[in-house]
């Protein structure tokens, strides 16, 4: 059951309840990972910061259900979700949080900043927007090579629309007419900024037409509405459209990280339908429209959370990372290593 | 038939795209009108749909052939001018050079930089960046400084799984030549003494070495054997060549056409003075450009960099000491 | 009228040269300024070179098809001195240097200093000779060969402020081969090692003259008999009992006080000399010491001293007098502030007021070499006179 579940699915999914399920439980299983990663944090097992990405998870998991293992794809930091549709193992995102020599990022990276570049995952760099044009040169170069059908995705907040990195990579990839799709959270905050002091026009998506490619709106809150307009998109760029700008609107519904108490956050967000959480939204929908019923929806979450504990535990007891076993190089030609000539 | 070192990088790249379907070119102007230095040349044409024209976008630029390495390929990216890869010095220093150690993917990128002074290029056309990027953990560093190891280092440096900072000098483009392109070179990582001496090791790259090399030929009229070293890579840096020379003559000058802060030169003398104390019979000086952004008027540009002059000057102090 | 030249100018960054495609004017031609003159070709583009002036074109001394480095002069162009001076033209041509020895002497500079290279002097950390600063190559080779500062007393350096470079010194090395040498026995070069440290303080000595007779007469009398260093080993040990400070050594800003009265003395040995140790010599009195004084005699001359009765003492006693010397200044051990000499015994004309005449007095000089940091003349001086008063009275020793 939960291998099926973290399996990518792949491709354009279209019945809507099987969807909706779908991305349901990537929702819940980001949800209750993140819990854990709080909880870990507070329990001082995690080093640095955690990230969490609550009140994204619809917008996020929409995007890793459309994407196909031959996609590429290069999420930020509130993407849990996402990185579990596109086929992130739990395990290994504990791995990097942790630490452990086993992850992917053996203890030399951590927490959000973690993939898989060969198969199409790219660990992001912290610094906003950079990623855009990494996921350009991916998509270029299979064109090059003449692979066709594949597209290329990547996800940022607000905040990163306002870089120089981001604005080179949408033009480059609009006049490469990459099948890219860029999606966008509006969260209102990056970190305590908020959106009057990150940009000034009405609606990010509005951008889209100044770079000559599509830009499509939604509402962040709304799985539903997540699935129908992050699948055109996806489906537009795999059919040759070009880049697509996908701008959901949503409230961080916690800090920038785990250290940060977001006590800035305006009181009346919390209450307007911006402040949803997305996931409760989605699962009253399941409910009532009867795609499943609530025991089923608690027989998910006792498996995620067995899931995640059991994923907790095996990693406490992997090796951590051997400072005299390291290897210090941060060459892969070992002839230009200085000593080694 | 003659050479320059301008025709010997666009050998280079024609042979790289010749030889391996993975390499392509992509920078501003590169395309049909063959790069701001004509580096490009007829490659556009030669190698339809691999020599690419970007838009005025440094930091995109890199960021893409990260991408395509990630993918395999062998991206060759100009920047128009070294002073430019600033914009897109986010993409080289923590995208590319930290992709290896992070992910065990490799990232076999070239960055061509058309660096140095020349005269009237001023503050923002002439910079020597190579000490920025050498500070860097992950990237290679090259200064050739002869048509010879422009042709083969670039040849190689595309061939190498690193990203590599490709350090082309300006002022050589047209004025070195030479007779024919090499059928074999020193691997990189590999110093080369450029003139053997006794008495002085004069430690120098890219441009800065023709000028060493002259300044040891007048001082050589006065009496002194002057050794050159010309460091090739100043990343890796060749510390075992530049010991045996100094083991050799008890004296160092180490010359950089970079600012003084920090660098090249600084990083020579670092290395021999803590690994080769003993082998030092005057305090080891070293010779960069002022402290000042490049200026613009030939006659500060002039006395901004060093010189023939200024070297053959530090040089005796250290001789006579 | 001037002559303005016609230049190929700078046609791109890095261009080194360009060719000559057409020339767009005659010779013999008027031309207006900032006219276009001559069609030349880089590899990059196609371009014109404009006139400089207004003026008549002199000639072309450029030739088609021919390439000309950037600067080079093309043609010239006669121009009237008002048009020259209109453009400001009219500048000598060394202004436009960009020597960079030469620049500062244009208008714009002068006065100034000129314009130096980045690097400054090479400090020699010397004195005015230089011959005490040595090079960490030089230290370096020194070490390799064990040899000392002292080694290069010889050697006139040929360096900046005289010092020593690797060079003169390989020289003197080569220089010593052409000599008969002998390998140093490890005790001479262990007391060389010892006195070169000594060295490095300021040592002084002073001197006192002693009459011997009473000495000499408790010595016929005494069975064993004491060896004369005895007595001035004992007088020196009761003089310290009463005031060690003298004896201390200064390290830093602190006075380093001995803990016991432990005398030594100097024996000569093969190739060398050893010094035995007598502990507390300030408690026992002479006769109680002197079999012991001179089993230690007899051991250090057969080397084999055994390891109490070496090290540790705070001054030494030396008889230079038994090799028929009157005066000498040794230098303390490096570990100790002093040393005391006897001198030999002669007998002096000594005035006897009581008798009106000059009598034979038996009498022998002592010295006191010490270390002038710790203690100065006065206070040496005092420590001298005392040890005198003491071995006037041979049987209070």
């Amino acid at each position: 059951m939960l291998q099926t579940v973290s399996e990518p699915r792949g491709g354009q999914v279209e019945a809507v309840p099987e969807a909706h399920l779908l991305a349901y439980r990537f929702m819940l299983r980001a949800r209750l990972l993140d819990e854990k990663f709080a909880a870990l944090y507070r329990a001082g097992k995690i080093h640095g910061g955690v990230f969490l990405g609550r009140g994204q998870e619809a917008l996020s998991a929409a995007l890793g259900i459309n994407l196909t293992k031959s996609d590429v794809f290069a999420p930020l930091i509130r993407d849990g979700a996402g990185r579990l549709a596109f086929g992130e193992t739990i395990v290994d995102a504990v791995r990097t949080y942790m630490g452990s020599s086993l992850g992917p990022m053996r203890g030399r990276d951590g927490n959000v900043h973690r993939g898989n570049p060969q198969a199409g995952y790219l660990p992001m760099i912290s610094h906003l927007g950079a990623m855009v044009s990494v996921v350009n040169g991916v998509l270029f170069a299979r064109r090059m090579k003449g692979i066709t059908g594949i597209v290329g995705a990547t996800c940022l907040g607000d905040g990163a629309t306002s870089t120089g990195a981001f604005h080179e990579a949408l033009n480059q990839a609009a006049v490469e007419k990459l099948p890219l799709i860029l999606v966008v959270a509006d969260n209102q905050y990056a970190y305590s900024t908020p959106t009057s002091r990150q940009f000034a026009c009405e609606s990010l998506a509005d951008r889209a037409a100044g770079y000559g490619i599509a830009g499509h709106s939604v509402d962040g809150t709304d799985l539903t509405a997540c699935l129908k307009t992050v699948g055109m998109a996806v489906a537009s760029a795999r059919a040759g459209k070009g880049p697509q700008l996908v701008v959901a609107k949503l409230l961080r519904l916690c800090g920038h990280g785990e250290h940060d108490d977001a006590s800035y956050i305006d009181p009346k967000y919390k209450t307007s339908a911006l402040g949803r959480d997305c996931l409760k939204v989605a699962e009253e929908k399941i409910l009532q429209q009867k795609w499943t019923d609530a025991a089923q929806i608690a027989v998910w979450r006792s498996e995620a959370i067995r899931e995640i504990e059991e994923a907790v535990a095996q990693v406490q007891r992997e090796p951590a990372p051997d400072p005299f076993a390291e290897e210090w190089t941060a060459l892969s030609t070992k002839r230009l290593i200085e000593g080694n000539a | 038939m003659s050479l320059t070192y301008l025709d010997a990088i666009c050998e280079a790249q024609a042979h790289a795209l010749r030889d391996d379907p993975r390499v392509f070119i992509y920078g501003q102007d590169v395309g049909a009108f063959g790069g701001a230095f004509k580096a490009t040349k007829n490659l556009a044409k030669d190698f339809p749909g691999r020599v690419i024209d970007s838009p005025i976008s440094e930091d995109a630029m890199v960021g893409l052939a990260v991408g395509a390495a990630i993918e395999g390929m062998r991206p060759i990216i100009e920047m128009q001018f070294a002073d430019f890869s600033t914009v897109g010095f986010n993409q080289i220093v923590n995208q590319a050079a930290t992709l290896f150690w992070r992910t065990n993917i490799s990232c076999p990128i070239t960055v061509r930089l058309p660096f140095g002074g020349t005269s009237g290029g001023g503050p923002f056309h002439s910079q020597s960046l190579e000490t920025i990027y050498a500070h860097y953990p992950g990237l290679i560093v090259l200064t050739p400084a002869t048509v010879e190891d422009a042709y083969s280092m670039l040849l190689e440096a595309v061939a190498i799984d690193d990203p590599v900072i490709f350090c082309e000098h300006k002022f050589l483009y047209r004025h070195l030549k030479a007779e024919k392109l090499p059928s074999e070179a020193l691997p990189i990582g590999k110093a080369r003494i450029a003139r053997e001496g006794r008495d002085l090791t004069i430690v120098a790259y890219s441009a800065m070495v023709q000028d060493a090399l002259e300044a040891a030929g007048e001082l050589a009229t006065e009496g002194w054997e002057v050794e050159v070293v010309d460091l090739r890579s100043v990343k890796p840096l060749d510390t075992d060549t530049v010991m045996a020379s100094v083991a050799r003559t008890g004296k160092l000058l180490a010359v950089g056409e970079s600012w003084p802060w920090g660098g090249v030169t600084a990083e020579v003398i670092a290395r021999v003075t803590s690994e080769g104390y003993g082998l030092l019979d005057a305090p080891p000086q070293r010779l960069n450009a002022k402290d000042t952004p490049v200026p613009y008027h030939p006659n500060l540009w002039a006395a901004h960099r060093p010189t023939v002059r200024s070297i053959g000057a530090a040089a005796r102090k250290i001789l006579r000491h | 009228m001037p002559l303005v030249p016609i230049i190929m100018p700078q046609l791109g960054e890095s261009i080194a040269e360009a060719r000559i495609v057409t020339f767009l004017i005659p010779p013999g031609g008027t031309v207006e300024a900032d006219q276009d003159l001559i069609e030349v070709e880089t590899d990059k583009a196609t371009m014109t070179v404009a006139s400089p002036c207004k003026g008549r074109i002199e000639k072309f001394t450029a030739q088609l098809d021919e390439s000309y480095a950037v600067g080079a002069t093309l043609g010239h162009i006669e121009a009237t001195k008002e048009e020259v001076a209109r453009l400001g033209l009219d500048v000598p041509a060394a202004n436009k240097s960009s020597d960079t020895e030469h620049a500062s002497k244009s208008g714009i500079n002068s006065g100034k200093s000129r314009v130096q290279p980045t690097i400054r002097g090479l400090p020699v950390p010397a004195n005015a000779a230089g011959a005490s600063y040595l090079s960490p190559r030089l230290k370096a080779r020194m070490d390799e060969l064990g040899l000392h500062a002292a080694d290069l007393a010889g050697v006139a350096g040929s360096g900046a402020a005289g010092r020593v470079t690797v060079e003169d010194f390989e020289k003197y090395i080569t220089s010593l081969e052409k000599h008969k040498m002998s390998a140093a026995s490890s005790m001479r070069v262990a007391v060389a090692d010892a006195m070169r440290r000594s060295w490095t303080r300021p040592l002084a000595t002073v001197g006192l003259p002693v009459p011997l007779d009473a000495v000499l007469a408790h010595r016929k009398s005494s069975n064993p008999r004491p060896g004369p260093a005895l007595y001035a080993l004992r007088a020196l040990a009761i003089a310290l009992s009463e005031n060690s400070a003298v004896a201390g050594r200064l390290v830093g800003n602190k006075i380093i006080h001995p803990s016991s009265i432990d005398v030594g003395f100097a024996v000569e040995a093969d190739d060398g000399v050893l010094v035995p140790v007598i502990r507390n010599a300030d408690k026992k009195p002479l006769k109680d010491l002197t079999q012991r004084y001179n089993e230690l005699v007899e051991l250090a001359r057969q080397r084999k001293l055994p390891p109490d009765a070496t090290g540790g003492s705070i001054a030494t006693v030396t008889n230079f007098g038994t090799f028929g010397l009157i005066w000498a200044t040794p230098i303390p051990l490096p570990e100790q502030t002093l040393v005391l000499g006897m001198g030999a015994g002669r007998r002096m004309p000594h005035w006897d007021e009581a008798k009106g005449q000059f009598v034979p007095v038996m009498e022998a000089y002592l010295t006191l070499s010490f270390d002038h940091r710790v203690l100065d003349g006065g206070a040496a001086g005092r420590l001298l006179q005392r040890i005198g008063e003491l071995i006037k009275q041979p049987e209070k020793l």
